[in-house]
């Protein structure tokens, strides 16, 4: 007996000091490790592919894609030259910041984005940011058609491509406008103002009917119509957090809307999760007039549920081929560079068949480096979740560092996660 | 990676959170001088997005702060000091645009010109029968309650030039006159209080600006001023002032231009007036202040206050110039013109951050007014707009 108390305390105190882990493969990409961020462009494309957008602030944004199917990684190329900007020496092409979409014609969509906004002091002057390019890269083709600059002095923030209707959709920063190209019509759209500064709606959801959704004001929803080319607004409310700013977070981050959704095929409605709390919720836009909303829990690392230092969501979610969300959830508030100290990142998941949710652990690499955060998901047809975010980099004697910088003291660099659940 | 490129690296990261930080509020007037009201009782009892935007407000002579909105309908709104609050008057019959339009006259009627849209290049005009003017003649207001969409009880007083919207006006109260400019052809007209009359008096501008073939606009004036002597002053073709002697009836192109870069007078206009001691000062759209003395045509151009297009609204707060400035596609801010001392005071951009309860900035605003107590309205004129208050520091 006092053997088995003796196995189970040791047991107790070895778990207490383990934390629980999940393995994730890293692929980094060569001569890229100044990119210093990744913020919701990441898409796995029916054939393969995995795009991503590196950022790059006060330089040059890269497109990049790993073919899953040979496991080399590819560098399109650079934001600005493919915008046609290289010699221009203004605000350079320094992200990808949405979404990317797959089209019919099998093209993956997007839109550019800036990197610095130097308090908008240089906002619609010569030396400023010239504004958004809407893109398509062609894998036939390897070439990438640049649609012209779209959105004259800002940056396509958030975005979705629609491949019903044809077209690739943002809000844009700073001034927060509903903005859309029509790939078919070859026209550019801008619907006016949407939200403000601090509270750009970061993710936009769209249906199986084409309606494109969005967030604004105290956790309210708005829709707009392509058919009519109207934007309505709804009553049903995202679950939210009451309204606040946490000590330590970052003075543009609002806590009042979504922070991601996804869209379900199977049940026809948006899973999401709120900025503030990380509040996991339903969104079902056939319910009612207006849609129906349903808070189905909390998806940050347990031991901060009902803390008010819960770190900001990130938009690393996924519904994986199994029908369980997958969703990168921050070790503390990070947001790459501007994160004040490190620490490893978790994998979550809330399973849609039986509603349970689960902490599959740190994410850390087969050597032992953690994931630092992530802030883009998706999924891959053979069920591979893909995660983009911030490795730890580890220094080695007399060799210089390949990082894009550090998180609190901590070297990091980009990488393309993978986790494979259980067959 | 070499050391400069890891150096630089580092930079770059270390800025990804200064993006929008504290420092920011540098940038922005100060936020214990400016707030905002909805325009309405939200989220149902408020004037809708795409409806909302301001460009033209109006101060009656009891302190009421009168605004009308443009967009896919236009709203005519109210604010009484007293109160604080903005309520919305109702919906104005077959307006889509209110732009700088709208005068108070010394019995407290509120008249309105209604156009289809301006600065568009005159689309929406091919078959426009024209812009009404619309008297609206208030009666318990503060007792009323918010019933957005409901059309608004209002005297059609006909439409000055038929074919034309009405782009601005301006009344003389002492002579119980309106007077007007039309859109997109410049035609001046007035409008006669006591006798219910229109009459026209010759247009601003008769051909369009030098441009691109897709461009379509004349250069006519945004505002009028009306001087002591009830003299009416505006802008036109080429970048001249025009005059109006009522006495007279006839309109004057005067050899007299406002102030521009040398070269771009013709794409220069007056964008708004406000008087002071016997002179008219106005902003151009250029982005120039100047002051004009109606008596000696003496123009003296007192700079640009802004690095901006543009100035969207001037008001006098005793000897301080209030202003806003900035193009559709820029970032509007504040100043302020001391007029005895001649000297500038930028005051930012126009950004109400009462977070965690309300924030919104003012990207664009086009019209501005001070009322009685010294307060200065500041009309934003986007998708979903609101009503900025600025409280001046006293001296």
């Amino acid at each position: 007996m006092k053997t088995l108390a003796f196995g189970l305390l040791i047991s107790a105190v070895t778990s207490i000091a383990q934390p629980r882990q999940v393995r994730v493969e890293a692929h980094v990409f060569p001569g890229l490790e100044r990119m210093d961020g990744n913020w919701a462009a990441l898409y796995a494309a029916s054939d393969g592919k995995v795009y991503a957008g590196l950022a790059y602030h006060g330089g040059d944004g890269h497109l990049v894609y790993y073919d899953s199917n040979t496991g080399r990684m590819h560098d399109v190329g650079n934001l600005t030259e493919l915008s046609g900007e290289s010699a221009l020496r203004r605000g350079p092409q320094s992200k990808i910041h949405a979404k990317f979409g797959e089209g019919k014609d099998g093209r993956i969509y997007f839109g550019t984005h800036a990197g610095l906004w130097w308090d908008y002091a240089r906002f619609a002057t010569k030396q400023g940011y010239p504004g958004a390019h809407w893109m398509a890269y062609d894998p036939k083709t390897s070439k990438v058609e640049d649609f012209g600059l779209g959105v004259p002095n800002e940056g396509v923030n958030t975005g979705a491509y629609d491949p019903q209707f044809n077209r690739i959709y943002g809000l844009s920063h700073p001034r927060g406008h509903f903005v859309y190209y029509d790939v078919a019509m070859r026209r550019a759209v801008d619907k006016g103002r949407i939200n403000n500064w601090e509270s750009i709606c970061r993710t936009l959801g769209i249906d199986d009917r084409g309606y494109v959704y969005g967030c604004f004001g105290e956790g309210r929803v708005f829709r707009y119509d392509p058919r009519s080319d109207e934007i309505r607004e709804l009553s049903v409310r995202v679950p939210i957090r009451p309204k606040g700013i946490s000590l330590g977070r970052d003075y543009y981050k609002s806590e009042t809307g979504w922070r991601t959704v996804v869209w379900d095929t199977q049940s026809r409605q948006f899973y999401g999760v709120d900025e503030s709390a990380t509040i996991l919720f339903s969104f079902n836009p056939y319910e009612g007039v207006d849609g129906e909303m349903k808070r189905l829990g909390e998806l940050s690392i347990p031991e901060f549920r009902g803390r008010r230092d819960v770190p900001y969501a990130t938009l690393s979610l996924a519904l994986g081929r199994d029908r369980k969300l997958y969703y990168g959830a921050a070790g503390r508030e990070f947001d790459y560079g501007g994160s004040a100290a490190a620490a490893a990142s978790h994998i979550m998941t809330y399973d849609l068949n039986t509603g349970r949710t689960d902490d599959l652990g740190e994410m850390v690499l087969a050597d032992g480096r953690i994931v630092l955060g992530t802030n883009a998901a998706d999924v891959g047809a053979d069920g591979t979740i893909y995660f983009m975010g911030a490795i730890e980099v580890r220094p080695e004697k007399g060799k210089p560092v390949e990082a894009a910088g550090k998180v609190g003291d901590t070297w990091y660099r980009l990488a393309l996660l993978t986790y494979r659940p259980n067959p | 990676m070499r050391r400069r490129d890891l150096l630089l690296a580092l930079a770059g990261a270390a800025t990804l959170r200064a993006q929008r930080d504290p420092s920011y509020d540098r940038s922005v007037v100060k936020q214990t001088r400016i707030d905002l009201r909805n325009l309405g009782y939200p989220p149902e009892d408020v004037i809708p997005p795409d409806e909302s935007a301001i460009r033209a407000l109006a101060i009656a002579p009891d302190g009421a702060v009168y605004g009308a909105t443009s967009g896919k309908r236009s709203h005519l709104f109210v604010l009484y000091p007293q109160h604080g609050y903005v309520q919305p008057l109702g919906v104005l019959p077959g307006v889509k645009t209110v732009h700088h339009s709208l005068v108070v006259s010394t019995q407290g009627d509120v008249f309105i010109g209604g156009s289809t849209g301006v600065d568009n290049g005159g689309a929406g005009y091919e078959n426009y029968a024209g812009g009404h003017l619309l008297k609206y003649a208030h009666r318990n207001d503060e007792q009323t309650q918010i019933s957005i969409g409901h059309p608004l009880a209002v005297a059609d007083l006909g439409a000055p030039v038929p074919g034309d919207g009405i782009y601005s006006l301006a009344i003389d109260r002492k002579a119980g006159t309106i007077y007007g400019l039309t859109y997109p052809h410049g035609h001046f007209f007035s409008y006669d209080l006591s006798g219910s009359r229109f009459r026209t008096h010759g247009q601003v501008a008769t051909e369009r600006m030098p441009g691109e073939k897709f461009e379509n606009e004349y250069a006519i004036g945004r505002a009028l001023a009306i001087d002591d002597d009830g003299i009416v002053f505006t802008s036109g073709q080429g970048g001249r002032f025009y005059r109006l002697v009522p006495s007279m009836g006839a309109l004057e192109s005067l050899n007299l231009y406002l102030p521009a870069a040398p070269g771009r007078e013709v794409y220069n206009r007056v964008d708004a007036w406000a008087d002071s001691g016997g002179l008219l000062y106005g902003g151009t759209s250029d982005g120039y202040l100047f002051r004009l003395d109606p008596k000696t045509l003496r123009v003296e151009n007192l700079g640009k206050p802004l690095d901006q297009a543009r100035i969207r609204g001037l008001a006098f707060v005793g000897d301080t110039l209030y202003g806003a400035g900035g193009d559709d596609d820029e970032m509007a801010r504040l100043f302020s013109y001391d007029r005895a001392r001649c000297t500038y005071q930028i005051l930012g951009m126009i950004d109400v951050n009462h977070r965690p309860y309300y924030a919104w900035q003012a990207y664009v605003v086009d019209a501005l007014a001070a009322g009685p107590d010294g307060t200065v309205y500041v009309g934003q004129a986007e998708r979903k707009s609101n009503l900025y208050l600025y409280y001046p520091e006293s001296k």
